[in-house]
């Protein structure tokens, strides 16, 4: 499975945030989003997602040649501050979704078992989620966009604000799901980008481009990637 | 300090320029003409700029102005008990000492001093005096014509019209010194927006003492009042010299500013928490439903208050003013004629009465901040079925809130209408029954669909239509309208049950036809 965007633009007024991207993401990988404050990555995203209208173009899934449009249930979108409906437990939110979803979860498992996985405490379960902390919320709203098994994962920022211990947990998390599908991660910290991701992307002047890592040390990838972002200039 | 009052006016009016620009910018339609860069344009900035500077001279006058003429006079106007003269200075004396400290200028903590002596880091103690000294001038210059104008047509003798707004600014300093004074004393620091429970117990007081005793015709002779006017004038001078040398401007800004701006910060903070106050934390609330029945009836039951206890509270005071009337008819049966005149063509008002008594936009409100505002973000939610699904759940639940008030009150008309006489054709009552009815289905879809077709809001919580806005604002006057129409029950709830029902398909079929596109979070 590949996911392919082709010729993707959309422009702020006189600003064009993102000009004509062609990039063809490969199943199975991390690919780390990079970018200049301001770059574009949650315009990118929020295009992907259908919750801004690009201005041209268009993105599909390659299955064996076969292409089909992607629907709402293939992306997972994971935002940097968690949102969870307040006024449900995380149980019931786990309910519902699992309800609303039936037909298209397979192997359906116990409740306790999805929590047990994200290690939230059984205590946590019954609680409303209002008044889940910063972290559990997290979990609760990765969790839900895991289930679903979604073709595309996107996720923004996602690791900044949890302490260390969630955040490995995380980590190690993303990594047993890459399988099957295409998962885009944004972040500003490098070191995480170099340690989770598979492929570094930069979105720089409106466009993706892929940091060759051929036989670079650490070090010397880094300064090019830092070499590369520095060329972006003030459109 | 030229220079300084040169820098607080050019930042004033730098902000000033931007918002009028910005605001121009907001006005849906005309908004797309203005180009991005906007506040670069030279020919705006200078129509702003004039704006803005009319705008300062306006303040001079206009705020003083609409004072004069409401409060000192207009009010005065009722009382016939005492001389004119009399009455024009006791009244604006009292409400002179209410407003010299519930409007000092000196301990009003503005955006403007925000920006200049904490992000700029202004001369805190010039940049305050320059900017007070100049708030003073302009209270005497904008008092002057005034007291001249009304107080002259009042017969107040002339030297003392002049001398009045000398006087005023003398009670503003003598209470700006007093203060300053008592920050040295004892480290508190006043803010004219938070006032104490003392200072309303004084507002209170002093508004007693302006109007009541001038109404009994109980004032004093012209000279104790010069007298008591005029003793502000050395106090104020007294006062002129502690204010100038008093040293601790840059701490008192400080203070009053940083709890202003810990205040912005909280806003935001303070409504997501004020919403989630809303979910009612009984544990033993549960649903044996599935799916979005299952949302939806957590939902509901989680916000039993603001949802099911404030339509059964507006549903028992209309059964019991109801009930007052029908009280009324039995014991002042001559009442009865006029009672079945007005409910014949009084129909067209309870059109803003249904307006007004109508859940929408809390339930909306509501759905938005604590459930669809994060759950928008699942991409699960956005397919189009279920949107259409919960649309379906949620009409049936919010006309379910709304009809209890609206069945009482149709019942409750029908029970009037009987009681006082009835009514020639029997179709009345039905057609009085459905249209309230009708008002109050009408509401409810109104309210849903242009939520689902237009969905306000960001991420954020943050208001972005201006389209929404106007509708919201077309609806109110549109029912406002409705009061001034009279006409026979038959022919206005006809027609009001035509529109409801035609209202009604239309929107359902927009909504089933867009929402699933329109029902997003905006960006």
């Amino acid at each position: 499975m590949q996911f392919v965007i082709e010729h993707l633009s959309k422009r702020f007024e006189q600003k064009e945030v993102l000009k004509d991207i062609d990039f063809t993401f490969q199943e199975g990988k991390i690919y780390g989003l990079l970018g200049r404050n301001g770059a574009g990555k949650t315009t990118l995203f929020n295009c992907l997602n259908r919750d801004l209208k690009a201005d041209g173009g268009s993105f599909f899934l390659d299955e064996d040649g076969v292409r089909r449009e992607v629907s709402a249930e293939d992306i997972g979108y994971v935002l940097s501050t968690p949102t969870v409906p307040e006024f449900l437990t995380g149980r019931e939110f786990l309910k519902f979704f699992l309800d609303i979803n039936e037909g298209s979860i397979q192997n359906l498992k116990p409740l306790d078992e999805y929590f047990d996985r994200m290690s939230i405490a059984p205590e946590d379960r019954d609680k409303l989620l209002k008044d889940y902390s910063h972290g559990m919320k997290n979990k609760m709203q990765m969790l839900i966009n895991i289930i679903a098994q979604p073709k595309i994962l996107l996720l923004d920022e996602p690791l900044t604000s949890l302490d260390v211990v969630v955040a490995e947990e995380m980590k190690q998390l993303l990594r047993s799901l890459k399988e099957g599908r295409v998962t885009i991660f944004s972040t500003h910290i490098m070191d995480l980008a170099l340690d989770l991701c598979d492929e570094i992307v930069l979105l720089s002047h409106g466009e993706l481009e892929v940091v060759e890592k051929s036989n670079l040390d650490s070090q010397e990838f880094k300064e090019k990637i830092i070499a590369a972002l520095k060329e972006e200039t003030y459109a | 300090m030229l220079k300084t009052l040169r820098l607080s006016f050019a930042l004033k009016n730098t902000y000033r320029v931007n918002s009028i620009l910005y605001s121009l910018k907001q006005i849906p339609l005309l908004g797309r003409l203005f180009p991005a860069a906007l506040y670069q344009v030279r020919g705006l900035k200078i129509f702003a700029n004039i704006l803005s500077v009319l705008w300062e001279v306006l303040s001079v006058f206009l705020f003083k102005c609409i004072y004069f003429l409401t409060l000192v006079c207009g009010l005065g106007l009722l009382y016939q008990n005492a001389p004119p003269q009399l009455s024009f200075l006791h009244i604006l004396l009292f409400l002179t000492l209410i407003g010299s400290y519930m409007n000092t200028s000196l301990f009003d903590p503005t955006r403007d001093k925000y920006y200049a002596m904490i992000l700029l880091r202004m001369n805190a103690r010039s940049y305050t005096l320059v900017n007070y000294g100049y708030a003073l001038l302009k209270t005497v210059i904008g008092f002057l014509p005034f007291t001249l104008l009304f107080g002259l047509n009042r017969g107040v003798p002339l030297w003392l019209c002049l001398l009045l707004p000398f006087c005023v600014a003398g009670t503003k300093l003598t209470v700006a010194a007093y203060s300053l004074w008592d920050y040295e004393k004892s480290g508190y620091v006043r803010n004219e927006n938070k006032l104490q429970k003392f200072a309303w117990l004084l507002t209170g007081i002093f508004l007693a003492l302006a109007y009541i005793p001038p109404a009994l015709g109980f004032v004093l002779p012209l000279a104790v009042y010069a007298a008591l006017w005029l003793v502000w004038i050395p106090a104020g001078l007294v006062s002129l010299r502690r204010v100038l040398t008093f040293r601790y401007y840059r701490e008192i800004n400080q203070e009053l500013l940083a709890q202003m701006f810990a205040q912005m910060d909280t806003v935001k903070e303070a409504v997501k928490t004020a919403n989630e106050k809303t979910i009612s934390a009984d544990t033993s609330i549960t649903s044996q439903k599935k799916g979005f029945e299952f949302l939806n009836e957590l939902f509901i039951k989680r916000h039993r208050k603001i949802l099911w206890k404030s339509t059964i509270r507006i549903a028992s005071i209309c059964a019991f003013l109801v009930c007052g009337i029908l009280l009324l008819m039995i014991f002042l049966p001559e009442s009865k004629a006029e009672i079945n005149q007005m409910v014949m063509t009084w129909l067209p008002y309870f059109a803003f009465i249904m307006y007004l008594i109508n859940r929408g936009t809390g339930f909306t409100k509501a759905l938005f901040m604590n459930c669809d505002h994060s759950l928008l973000t699942y991409s699960f939610y956005k397919q189009p079925g279920f949107v259409l699904r919960l649309f379906q759940i949620r009409l049936r639940e919010i006309t379910k809130i709304n009809a209890v008030p609206a069945l009482v009150i149709g019942v409750g008309l029908c029970l009037i209408l009987y009681a006082s006489g009835g009514a020639d054709n029997p179709l009345n009552y039905v057609v009085l029954l459905v249209s309230i009815l009708a008002m109050s289905v009408f509401f409810s879809i109104h309210y849903l669909t242009i939520y689902y077709l237009l969905q306000p809001y960001t991420a954020g919580t943050e208001m972005k239509s201006g389209t929404y806005r106007i509708i919201m604002i077309l609806t109110y006057v549109a029912c406002y309208a409705m009061m001034n129409l009279r006409l026979p029950i038959l022919v206005f709830g006809a027609a009001c049950i035509a529109f409801c029902v035609l209202y009604s398909i239309t929107a359902c079929v927009l909504v089933y036809r867009f929402a699933p596109k329109t029902f997003r979070l905006r960006t």
